[in-house]
């Protein structure tokens, strides 16, 4: 029962990983910005529906939608005024990715001191597990989280494969000059890229602010987890990152029938390792012709 | 000329410090094919990038029915009824053909009503785009991708087609068989093309005037008849 347990926990949470990597992995896809600051994203609409929710006592759709608010427009801003002129002074990947990183440390360090450094969650009903076979434990957060993963990701391809603005998205992931060539602006559609990107980490942030909590660095382990999952599903691959992230779930929570908690993140690097000398295309990555 | 669709005067463009194109002044009359040709390198894919607003000129100016454009770029290119067919395919390999041309009409503005009329339009012009236009544009062969890409450019309902090596990659007689109804469109509609090729022999067969390039400069300007037998001239591409 035990093992059941496990995999059950494991679902859950690599549902909601799942969701968080599909989003990096969205962003990283169309724009080839390494955006270090996903993590930032994910602690900043878990506190933001944390704060309204649980201290301000607003209602839970108000303060989600909310915590959508801020979470784009962070991701939008960014794209815009950090990205963008660090990209029009020809600057490099590693550039980006060290401003995207400053970012990152910056919010946690905004986060901690306005909330502490502490561990925080959000008490719900929805997250008090019931046991519904012998031995075996459920919170409803657990099917919440499947369910509301597998809804994001039929939605998100949905969009990228029927909306104008999602094949755009598709388009300048695979060149950004002949996007212009079509007569788009690339930055337009990058900055859609990073709206959608972002937004897909608020399920994932608010579920897990009701389950596992919060503390000021989440954003760390989250893009720790992102960009695993992203190399292990395949690197252009949402569909990869969506897989990954539940294998990464589910494999931590199995490391817990034999070794301790704090081995649960090695894990991650293990199967990264693994991915990397072994298949390094990941799950899915595939040779596009040019 | 009254009769210039496209005009262009003094046209400048460098590259981080370089000179690509110095001092070049050309006219792209109504109902006509003018073809291009030069050296790899004497920036004819640069002039073409240029005159639709993918590259920053430096200096001169560009003008579109005598009316002088303050800053070309592609959407208000198109919007002028101007289209590139741009070198190496200009294909999405990942979308499907379908996906391509929503996407090109979406992107220069096509009303959302008159969007099947226009796939019907460019697929009786190019009407083997029926076999494959569901699958994905990298699994198709060369031809069929520049077929693509020429049905892409053509959805806008363009005045003028800028096309730019179209013949890379194809096999002779392919490209004979894309030039022909390419050609007679463009007797149909009254097209103006601006034709860059390798393939001079083929692009000859349709072009009512040649511009010789070298250097980033044009050199010459000349009949296809006069410059086939012009052995001086004939050097330079």
């Amino acid at each position: 029962m035990l093992l059941l347990q496990l995999i059950i926990n494991g679902i859950q949470v690599g549902a909601l990983y799942g969701l968080t990597a599909v989003g990096f992995s969205l962003i990283f896809g169309a724009t080839k910005i390494f955006h270090f600051a996903h993590g930032a994203s994910f602690a900043i609409s878990a506190y933001v529906f944390y704060y309204l929710y649980a201290v301000l006592l607003v209602w839970w759709p108000f303060a989600i939608l909310a915590a959508c608010i801020l979470v784009v427009l962070f991701g939008v801003v960014l794209d815009r005024y950090v990205y963008g002129p660090i990209q029009s002074a020809d600057g490099s990947f590693f550039t980006i990715f060290v401003g995207s990183f400053g970012v990152a440390v910056v919010i946690q360090n905004l986060i901690g001191t306005v909330f502490g450094r502490g561990f925080i969650s959000v008490p719900s009903a929805l997250s008090r597990s019931v046991e519904t076979l012998p031995g075996l434990y459920v919170a409803p957060t657990a099917g919440i989280a499947v369910v509301t993963a597998v809804v994001c990701f039929v939605a998100l391809q949905l969009f990228l494969g029927r909306t104008n603005i999602g094949i755009a998205l598709r388009a300048l992931s695979e060149s950004p000059a002949l996007v212009r060539t079509f007569g788009l602006n690339p930055k337009a559609v990058s900055t859609c890229a990073f709206a959608l990107g972002s937004l897909l980490v608020v399920p994932a942030a608010v579920l897990t602010s009701m389950t596992s909590g919060l503390n000021a660095a989440i954003g760390g382990r989250v893009m720790l987890i992102s960009v695993a999952a992203t190399i292990v599903g395949g690197v252009g691959s949402l569909r990869g990152a969506a897989c990954a992230g539940l294998l990464l779930g589910i494999a931590e929570n199995l490391a817990l029938w034999r070794f301790d908690p704090q081995w649960s993140e090695a894990v991650t690097f293990l199967i990264l390792f693994a991915f990397i000398v072994l298949r390094p295309s990941g799950f899915f990555g595939r040779v596009v012709t040019s | 000329m009254t009769d210039a669709l496209i005009s262009v005067d003094n046209l400048r463009v460098g590259y981080g410090g370089r000179v690509v194109l110095d001092d070049i002044s050309l006219q792209i009359r109504k109902n006509e094919v003018l073809c291009l040709v030069g050296h790899n390198g004497a920036g004819k894919s640069t002039l073409m990038n240029a005159l639709f607003g993918v590259v920053t000129r430096q200096g001169g100016e560009i003008s579109v029915d005598g009316q002088r454009l303050h800053q070309p770029e592609p959407k208000k290119m198109a919007a002028l009824g101007i289209g590139l067919v741009p070198e190496g395919r200009g294909i999405f390999p990942g979308l499907t053909v379908d996906e391509i041309f929503q996407l090109a009409m979406w992107a220069t503005g096509v009303p959302q009503r008159e969007r099947p009329e226009r796939i019907e339009w460019v697929m009786s012009i190019l009407p083997r785009i029926k076999t494959f236009h569901a699958r994905r544009a990298g699994t198709l062969s060369g031809g069929q991708q520049q077929m693509v890409s020429i049905a892409r450019a053509l959805l806008s309902r363009p005045r003028c087609l800028l096309m730019d090596e179209p013949s890379i990659g194809l096999a002779p007689k392919l490209f004979q068989d894309l030039l022909q109804p390419i050609r007679q469109l463009q007797q149909q509609l009254g097209l103006s093309i601006l034709l860059v090729e390798q393939n001079v022999k083929e692009a000859f067969k349709i072009s009512d005037r040649v511009l010789v390039m070298r250097s980033g400069a044009i050199i010459h300007e000349t009949s296809p008849e006069a410059l086939a037998d012009n052995k001086v001239l004939m050097q330079f591409y």
